[in-house]
């Protein structure tokens, strides 16, 4: 286990000369200072101490609200950017990250050089970072924090954490005042002590972040990420900025995934393409496919048009130092043998089209009309995006035979919202207007049809809903509306008002 | 103009000249399309000596079939305007008439449409509505929407979806004439569409005429409907039935103008050729409430009108 942390004092750097550098945020109804840069450290400010005293200490210091969303920031991408180190990254607090290198450390030669790389890079991107690597989580935590730099074996974890204060070992502070109380300083003195007493005096919480440290109890991280089932990755000697560039190695690393997922016998559903930029930002990009894929062209396809659409989005920079492209859902792919019909064919170049489209313009760009149970006539269609109609379908099949629609006049064009209409001479009180004005021009109806009476659905609308009166209306010149009025006469005060809902053919 | 027998003969020079450019000049993507042709294992798709597809959909109307050789061309674009964004239901209902007869009686699933509806139509003029497809003959579950921002995004689409050999049809919607889509664009979606042999439908919400590669141009308004039939086939009066379209030929290979009014019955899926005979007698669709026809005094389109308009009165001449 490796263990960084660090504090946000990194906003301090490359100013040779400058005064103390302080964060404050309210505290228990006081400013107090929440961090503070090296300088502050040596000028005999504390963490914690309330504002005004620093100030009468150092009147000079700079003071800087905290924002702790800005550090989260921070942090997340600092996750990002130790995905290149091992998938399973983990934060920790607000500042901490764990990362389970288990597995991974043969590929950066061994754990030495592992925790060198990484804290001489994160040093060079402008962060103070210690980190420790141990066999438990609890000792790399406290390993970080008071003797950073060091690799333990899982053998020498009492003896490293023996001489370490109490607060190593992640306890409240009340507990570790207790303990103070009563003569016990270090974790040495705590380790050679009956347990049941322990256990009984300071709750059960001593004994368990005791044993997480010693390696005896799991403690298990929760990755920040879900894991790829399958991944292949590039390290660049030189950065690349090219977009080609980019969608060459891409369609390599789609080539040595395929191995893999025929062995499996699956292919991919939802790609991930990952970009280290130099600089330590992470670009994520995401591609999905209508039916599981192996084809290496394929994918490089959908990441073309995929890094078109984003363009402007994509900043290369300095260039990009690694590569990786994950599968993140799989499904079972059937091969399908070729026959001279080309109906298959068929079916997988709609696919292709979808995919090209989903990949450009994101995934609600391609949608079809789906009939949903009800009567009012806004929410009897909806639009639903291409990528759940296959569900969707299986599960009408399953829940109910198709019936067929009943024989009702419904518009071919439906306003998503009912324009207001100026509805003049109404036949009182059902009829039908005898002109209106729509759009500010003035229509002669001609015939009408009607009234449709569509109650509201009071267990959406509420019980006050308006009952609709629907009148399909031509006029003089043949085109064909469908109004209704809001509402029926009578039923409110004030007189009901008209709407253009549709047109028709 | 005074036609001398020199400038129509220049006309026809240039009109000659047109039709090459348009329908002929391609010997690479012809070449492409009769070698694929006769290579695959795809259906022959006969190409006569014009250099056009012979593959026509009939619209068993005989006066439009004449107009169109045959019936529309199934590969290649075909342009429906219609005048006025209060017209575009009239201009819809033509074009899925179009579609579901192209579609004929493929079973459900294969083959989709795909309706490309850029920007604001959906705003303007409505969203295509689900159960009035479902009423006009048209089965939604073969239907794909998309409605990207810009035309260039439509045209993007458009032409990835001719280049798959998937759709029955493709209906692209726009809005007026957007500079976007001039000729180039329209000559390249053509051309896509002849050599995938898919149709594509233009659909041009309150657009003007305009130069473009479609082989054909309608102009298409609404009509009054027929009526309900009844059983002792009279019509019910007053009542609204089959849709009636009024379209007018803007632009075909034979030159001749020609406006029909079109019937669409969705029970049969098809059209029918109204003899304006018995629909000129419109007269008798009066309103029950008859208003004088006075333009609205206030709150009118454009302010006043022209000077000179006589209201109420025939053309003089």
């Amino acid at each position: 286990m490796a263990r960084t942390k660090w504090g946000v004092s990194w906003l301090s750097r490359k100013r040779p000369d400058h005064p103390p550098l302080v964060f404050v945020d309210r505290i228990q109804n006081a400013m107090r200072i929440v961090a503070l840069d090296i300088c502050g450290e040596k000028a005999g400010l504390k963490r914690g101490q309330g504002l005004a005293e620093a100030r009468a200490m150092r009147p000079g210091i700079e003071i800087i609200a905290a924002d702790p969303a800005a550090d989260k920031g921070l942090l997340t991408s600092l996750a990002d950017w130790c995905d290149r180190y091992t998938p399973l990254v983990a934060m920790d607090g607000a500042n901490g990250l764990y990362l389970d290198i288990s597995g991974c450390v043969h590929l950066h030669g061994s754990e030495k050089s592992l925790l060198t790389d990484i804290l001489s890079r994160l040093f060079r991107l402008g962060i103070e970072v210690r980190g420790a690597i141990s066999s438990s989580a609890g000792l790399s935590w406290a390993m970080a924090r008071y003797r950073p730099g060091e690799i333990i074996g899982h053998q020498e974890a009492e003896q490293a954490l023996s001489p370490l204060p109490l607060a190593a070992l992640r306890l409240p502070l009340e507990t570790i005042e207790t303990l103070a109380r009563v003569g016990l300083k270090t974790v040495g003195d705590l380790i050679h002590l009956p347990r049941a007493p322990l256990a009984r005096r300071f709750g059960p919480s001593v004994l368990l972040r005791l044993d997480q440290a010693l390696g005896f109890e799991d403690e298990p991280l929760s990755p920040r990420l879900p894991v790829a089932s399958l991944s292949a990755e590039r390290r660049l000697a030189s950065p690349i900025q090219d977009e080609d560039d980019i969608l060459g190695l891409t369609l390599q690393l789609a080539k040595s995934l395929r191995q893999s997922l025929e062995e499996r016998e699956e292919g991919g559903r939802l790609f991930e393409l990952v970009l280290f930029r130099v600089d330590g930002k992470v670009f994520r990009i995401r591609a999905a496919t209508s039916a599981a894929s192996k084809n290496p062209e394929r994918i490089a396809a959908l990441y073309r048009e995929r890094l078109q659409a984003i363009h402007d989005d994509l900043d290369a920079g300095y260039g990009f130092e690694i590569l990786r492209l994950s599968v993140l859902k799989t499904e079972r792919y059937v091969a399908i043998q070729e026959d001279f019909s080309g109906k298959s064919d068929q079916a997988r170049s709609l696919s292709a089209f979808a995919d090209r489209v989903l990949a450009r313009f994101g995934p609600e760009s391609l949608s079809m009309l789906v009939l949903q149970e009800s009567h009012v006539p806004e929410r009897a269609t909806a639009f639903a995006p291409i990528a759940d109609i296959a569900e969707l379908a299986v599960q009408q099949r399953l829940d109910r035979p198709v019936v067929a629609a009943p024989p009702s006049v419904r518009p071919l064009r439906l306003f998503r919202h009912p324009e207001r209409v100026d509805a003049i001479a109404t036949e009182l009180p059902e009829g039908a207007p005898a002109s209106f004005k729509w759009r500010k021009i003035l229509y002669q109806v001609a015939r009408a049809e009607g009234p449709e009476r569509i109650a509201g659905e009071w267990w959406i609308d509420g019980e006050d809903a308006l009952t609709r009166d629907y009148f399909r209306i031509e006029d003089a010149d043949g085109r064909r509306f469908w109004l209704f009025r809001d509402g029926l006469y009578g039923q409110t005060v004030a007189s009901p008002q008209w709407f253009l809902h549709g047109i028709f053919a | 103009m005074v036609q001398t027998p020199m400038t129509r003969e220049r006309l026809f020079a240039l009109r000659e000249t047109i039709a090459q450019m348009e329908n002929e000049n391609v010997p690479g993507l012809l070449k492409a399309a009769r070698k694929g042709a006769a290579t695959g294992f795809e259906q022959k798709i006969g190409v006569d000596d014009a250099g056009v597809s012979s593959h026509v959909l009939p619209l068993g109307i005989a006066a439009l079939d004449d107009i169109l050789q045959g019936g529309l061309p199934l590969g290649g674009l075909t342009e429906i305007r219609a005048a006025e964004t209060r017209d575009t239901g009239a201009a819809m209902g033509f074009v899925l008439g179009l579609a579901v007869l192209c579609r004929g009686d493929q079973a459900p699933g294969s083959s989709p449409i795909l309706w490309i509806g850029q920007g604001m139509t959906g705003a303007e003029a409505g969203a295509p509505y689900g159960r009035g497809l479902q009423a006009y003959g048209l089965d939604i579950g073969c239907c794909i929407f998309s409605s990207p921002r810009t035309i260039a995004d439509a045209l993007w689409i458009a032409e990835a979806a001719l280049s798959v050999p998937v759709f029955t049809a493709i209906i692209l919607e726009v809005r007026g004439n957007p500079a976007q889509f001039g000729l180039n664009e329209s000559r390249r979606l053509h051309m896509r569409a002849r050599t995938g042999n898919v149709p594509i439908f233009l659909l041009r919400q309150a657009g003007e005429e305009e130069a473009s590669s479609a082989l054909f141009r309608f102009l298409v308004a609404p009509a009054p409907a027929a009526g309900r039939p009844l059983p002792d086939e009279s019509m019910l009066a007053g009542s609204i039935g089959n849709p009636v379209f009024r379209v007018a030929v803007e632009k075909s290979r034979t030159f001749a103008p020609l406006e029909l009014l079109m019937e669409w019955s969705s029970h049969a899926r098809r059209f029918r050729h109204l003899i304006p005979e018995t629909t000129a007698s419109s007269a008798k669709f009066q309103p029950t409430y008859s208003v004088a026809e006075f333009p609205a005094s206030a709150g009118g389109p454009d302010g006043a009108d022209e000077m000179g308009r006589v209201m109420a009165f025939q053309k003089a001449s």
